[in-house]
């Protein structure tokens, strides 16, 4: 097991930079989740540490080893295929035990070891079929044994669960944590969804067009997010957006929100007065009932999950940013979610009352989307 | 519109009928052209006859044809030289095909002209292609002298079509040549559907550019192969114009495999009766050897 130091790694194909100066300190035994949108770059960073692809600049060391220019073969690594990438051929034992047999370990060891890991995974019993005749969890753990029995510096995991069926991928998302603080192996995890991300790792890198977000702990990244796109990627449903304008007032900035003067919680006061700003509220903070800031609105529409609801509402023209900004969809733009924890059921045409506490309240640049505090 | 019940063939019960209703004009062109000749030919076989028509009366019952094609020196000549051909040709097709094949795979620069040439001899007409390589092989002015001479390989010109082994070497040639870029087609097709995190994972796992080929490519092609070799052993053991016009057989029966064998018992000799005899075991022994090769390609994908 090794750290991985990985030095403003970049890739272009051509003209197109698909990763822009990405560097990144990895901790021995450290559960780090690479996560955003399609196209931002992180199975290309994985694969540039597998070695799969070639970077066009940068260094990547694993241990103390510069590893940049070295074969995927010869870095010590194991890689989770989002397929499995498991040879139809050959039978689950030999699968798990192909890339020991590659590196010439004895058949004796190969056998231990792989019935350790089948153990490990409780899929002992499946070891002399062929893959095509396991369920696709199956297969998963099997690709998770064919890393494990390697023994590797590190753990890659490109998007393991997504071809898992709902249950089954929460489900297997809290064996692979449980995996990971066994055996204590560092992981690399890349995934486009945020709750896979929160739920497994010790830190994650959130990208976008290739440049790194933010670096954070999954606590640290749902309160403190460092832009408008990482608070509204991290948490479910994302973080309402309210544009509107600061105002200085006394020795605090106040914002107008739903026709109140909203005090906002921000240190550095005097340098925001008069600009514009996108005032950031998550669902759950927003309440029924009257608060410390209260409005009525009529929903446009409730959707109820049993233990929660999430209310529509639709934004006043004034909070609405302009279209294009963030890159989310309209209905995103232009509504806003509360997500009432253990509702009372209700008509879905009656006005309602919400309020929220605005020392919840986010602030972000409305021109960079840097966060503001 | 209510349609009547009978002629309904949307109906999820008659759906069935379509598929028969299509494939109707087929089978019967299948059996007039091929399953009727087939059956007369066994016929035929157990007969005495010379000319075959079909207006004659029967003539009786007899095993004398293959008394005497078992019995016959020419018969075990032309068996040994078809078993050779069809070894040689499948294999070096196969060679062939599979090298050229992961060569046009790679994705370089010109890929889709690689591929165009790779094919190109299946394209040519059969005998055009042999009139060719008849030239090239001349005794007297053909290029493949010159070129062995040039290259110091021989010091006097060979003269190809006369030495039985120079001849067999000319038709396995010219085979090859002919063959593998069918082989080489469904490689590619073969290969292009070969997942590309198989080669990933195999390269993270540390496994060598030849160790990739024998342990994913190949097992991974398996039922390609098998089908493929097949269809080429099929071919070489049918394959007629290539043999009849480069050789016609010769010299000393060297290149006469058994389908110019029947050729020229059936209509140099008019021995019609003898040569059905040939065609038939020809059937057995390819309707055996394909069954065993389909039967051995492991049904792993």
């Amino acid at each position: 097991m090794a750290g991985i130091r990985i030095d403003s790694v970049t890739k272009s194909y051509g003209g197109l930079t698909v990763l822009k100066a990405f560097s990144l300190d990895i901790a021995d035994g450290e559960f780090v989740v690479l996560v955003g949108p399609s196209g931002c770059g992180k199975s290309t960073m994985l694969k540039i540490l597998a070695g799969l692809e070639e970077a066009s600049s940068g260094t990547i060391a694993i241990g103390e080893r510069d590893v940049t220019d070295l074969a995927p073969g010869d870095r010590d690594i194991a890689m989770v295929f989002q397929n499995y990438a498991l040879y139809p051929h050959l039978t689950v034992a030999r699968n798990m035990g192909f890339g020991l047999k590659m590196r010439g370990t004895d058949a004796a060891e190969i056998d231990r070891r792989v019935n350790e890991a089948a153990k490990i995974l409780g899929i002992g019993h499946l070891l002399e079929r062929r893959p095509r005749a396991l369920s696709g969890g199956q297969r998963q753990r099997v690709a998770l044994g064919r890393a494990i029995v390697r023994e590797p510096q590190a753990f890659l995991m490109d998007e393991p669960l997504s071809n898992l069926d709902a249950k089954l991928r929460v489900h297997t998302r809290a064996e692979i944590s449980a995996l990971h603080k066994r055996l204590r192996v560092t992981t690399i995890y890349v995934t486009h969804d945020q709750t896979e991300a929160m739920t497994m790792a010790d830190r994650i890198v959130i990208m976008k067009d290739g440049v790194i977000q933010q670096i954070a702990s999954p606590d640290v990244m749902f309160r403190e997010p460092a832009n408008l796109f990482v608070a509204g990627f991290i948490g479910s449903p994302g973080m309402n957006f309210l544009k509107t304008k600061a105002q200085a007032v006394g020795g605090g900035v106040t914002a107008k929100l739903f026709g109140h003067d909203v005090k906002l919680p921000i240190a550095n006061a005097a340098a925001l007065a008069g600009r514009e700003i996108v005032v950031g509220l998550r669902p759950e903070h927003i309440a029924a009932g009257a608060g410390q800031v209260s409005f009525t609105v009529t929903p446009r529409l409730i959707e109820s999950l049993g233990s929660e609801q999430y209310v529509y509402v639709d934004l006043p023209e004034e909070h609405r940013r302009d279209a294009g900004s963030g890159g989310e969809d309209e209905s995103r733009r232009t509504s806003l979610i509360a997500r009432l924890i253990n509702p009372e059921p209700r008509p879905p045409e009656a006005t309602l009352t919400l309020s929220f506490d605005p020392a919840r309240l986010h602030v972000f640049d409305a021109a960079s989307g840097e966060a503001i505090r | 519109m209510p349609r009547s019940a009978f002629l309904d063939l949307a109906r999820p019960s008659r759906r069935h009928w379509l598929g028969y209703l299509l494939l109707a004009p087929a089978v019967l062109l299948i059996a007039l052209i091929i399953v009727y000749p087939l059956f007369v030919s066994v016929d035929l076989s157990f007969q005495n006859v010379n000319i075959a028509r079909l207006d004659q009366p029967r003539r009786p019952f007899t095993t004398a044809n293959y008394e005497r094609l078992f019995a016959s020196e020419d018969f075990w000549n032309a068996c040994w030289v078809t078993f050779k051909l069809v070894t040689i040709v499948s294999f070096f097709c196969f060679l062939l095909g599979l090298g050229t094949a992961l060569l046009v795979n790679n994705r370089f620069k010109g890929q889709a002209l690689a591929r165009l040439l790779v094919a190109l001899p299946w394209a040519i007409p059969e005998v055009i292609a042999v009139v060719i390589f008849a030239w090239l092989f001349d005794s007297s002015f053909g290029l493949m002298n010159w070129l062995f001479i040039k290259v110091g390989l021989v010091d006097q010109t060979i003269n190809w079509f006369s030495s039985p082994d120079a001849a067999f070497a000319v038709v396995c040639t010219v085979m090859v040549w002919k063959g593998y870029p069918f082989v080489s087609i469904m490689m590619l097709a073969g290969l292009q559907s070969i997942p590309e995190d198989f080669y990933n994972a195999a390269k993270v796992d540390g496994a060598r550019a030849w160790q990739r080929l024998i342990h994913i490519t190949i097992p991974s092609l398996m039922p390609v192969i098998g089908v493929t070799l097949v269809l080429v052993m099929l071919w070489v053991f049918r394959d007629f114009s290539i043999i009849y016009v480069l050789t016609g057989g010769g010299p000393l029966k060297a290149t006469q495999s058994l389908s110019i064998m029947t050729y020229e018992q059936a209509f140099g000799f008019f021995k019609m009766g003898y040569a059905s005899a040939i065609g038939v075991i020809t059937l057995i022994v390819c309707v055996i050897a394909s069954r065993l090769m389909i039967a051995r390609a492991p049904d792993n994908i």
